[in-house]
């Protein structure tokens, strides 16, 4: 119960300082070439905790204000991170999500399909350069980051514990 | 850390139906009129994410400012760079007109102040607000210019600061010459055929000719502006009356949206007007 109270606790409080920093460098990461996509690694992340539904409504609430922060594709980010929030969840429920290398490849793979259905979708700038190059280069970057945080967080929970 | 959590059979149906539903309402969002989904974007933007766009226009004003800052330094030092070359000048300047007999030069007065442009959704594209010292008070109208040329004119002023127009103002004339004197007219902004705002070069009798990239500088004629400040550089020849004169296209130096510091000067008319003509172009110089 203690476990549980303490993952919570540290998950979420990673997880709205991923979000937190998304919203606050969203015009940075932008225009970089290659940057972590920290709303998607966000999600991922807290599909790890969620139930399904639950993640598809975090998907939605963060795709609508996705879209209303880039000021297009309202209703399409609401649409790709919903599925993506499900798919993640239930994913997370089929392949046993209990070892950190597991986290460290859902992220990569996981945000490289999701920048994949944002380009799909016409919420990204279209490209077969961007899709398996800067898609890929991202995906990475958000895996090592995302990765990174999951990591301190999985080792306070731990010290805690 | 575990994160296992496998809901029974029916959580599962009902995690199904909740993310169908949410992912039939994207699309319901996706096929609003754009109106609507504006509404739903000012809404969000002016609540959750306020404080977001907040800080993030925060951190744009001050890499702004510290753009500003770089090439306020820059251009300082190239006027450092310039003001001791001329210091040579000045002497020989003086030393001239001792010999020849004319009296000493009037040294132009200026005061530097910000030019903040108007907004062109509210239709005042062409205006600008000239802020200065408090103590600073113009004669208007007097002619704004930035280090590399003219910006417009100071048409209002009260207080350290006023109002001014762009030289992309309808209104806008200025009297130039080319830098040996050999054509003068009057000058005014111009929207050339590609809608790009150009200036035209009018009254040049017709055995005038200009060649495409001569220097235009300010005449001085009619106190709104200095002698031998830039304006443009001539692009080609533009249209011809009657075999009396022509005009020439020119392409302006600095363009409104580039200027953020300009100088506005507080000497009046430089040369002294013979008749009542100087004071009809003054005010629209």
């Amino acid at each position: 119960m203690e476990t549980e109270r303490s993952t919570w606790v540290w998950s979420g409080f990673s997880i709205v300082l991923l979000l937190i920093l998304h919203f606050l460098f969203r015009p940075l990461f932008v225009r970089l070439p290659l940057a972590p996509n920290l709303l998607v690694g966000a999600l991922l992340l807290a599909t790890l905790h969620l139930r399904a539904g639950h993640a598809a409504f975090l998907g939605f609430s963060l795709g609508i204000l996705e879209a209303a922060m880039a000021l297009e594709g309202m209703g399409w980010y609401a649409l790709a991170l919903t599925v993506i929030g499900y798919v993640g969840a239930r994913a997370r429920d089929l392949l046993f999500a209990d070892a950190r290398f597991y986290v460290f490849s859902y992220l990569f793979v996981g945000t490289w399909l999701a920048e994949s259905v944002l380009l799909l979708l016409g919420t990204s700038p279209p490209g077969l350069v961007r899709l398996f190059v800067g898609g890929g280069a991202d995906a990475l970057l958000t895996a090592l980051v995302c990765g990174g945080v999951e990591a301190m967080t999985a080792s306070l929970v731990d010290r805690q514990v | 850390m575990r994160y296992l959590t496998v809901g029974r059979p029916e959580s599962q149906r009902r995690d199904l139906v909740l993310a169908a539903a949410l992912a039939f309402f994207s699309l319901f969002l996706a096929g609003l009129s754009l109106d609507s989904r504006l509404s739903i974007t000012e809404v969000l933007r002016s609540s959750i994410l306020a404080p977001f766009l907040g800080a993030q226009s925060m951190f744009a004003r001050g890499a702004d400012l510290s753009e500003q800052v770089t090439t306020l330094t820059i251009e300082r030092e190239a006027l450092a760079a310039r003001v001791l070359e001329a210091a040579d000048l000045e002497l020989e300047n003086q030393q001239l007109r001792a010999i020849t007999g004319l009296p000493g030069r009037r040294i132009s007065e200026f005061a530097v102040g910000e030019v903040i442009p108007g907004a062109p959704e509210a239709g005042v594209s062409h205006s600008f607000l000239f802020r200065t010292r408090a103590d600073v008070v113009p004669v208007t109208p007097a002619g704004i210019s930035a280090p590399d040329g003219i910006v417009g004119v100071l048409r209002t002023a009260h207080g350290g600061s006023g109002l001014g127009e762009f030289w992309t103002h309808p209104d806008f004339r200025v009297g130039v010459r080319t830098p040996t004197g050999s054509a003068t007219g009057i000058l005014r902004s111009f929207l050339a055929p590609g809608g790009e705002t150009m200036m035209l070069l009018e009254g040049i009798p017709f055995q005038t000719d200009i060649p495409a990239g001569t220097l235009l500088v300010t005449s001085g004629i009619g106190g709104v502006h200095p002698a031998g400040v830039p304006v443009g550089r001539v692009v080609e020849e533009a249209e011809s009356r009657s075999g009396w004169s022509h005009s020439f296209l020119v392409e302006p130096i600095v363009r409104p949206g580039q200027v953020r510091v300009g100088l506005v000067w507080l000497v009046g008319s430089v040369l002294p007007s013979q008749d009542s003509s100087a004071a009809e172009a003054r005010g629209g110089d």
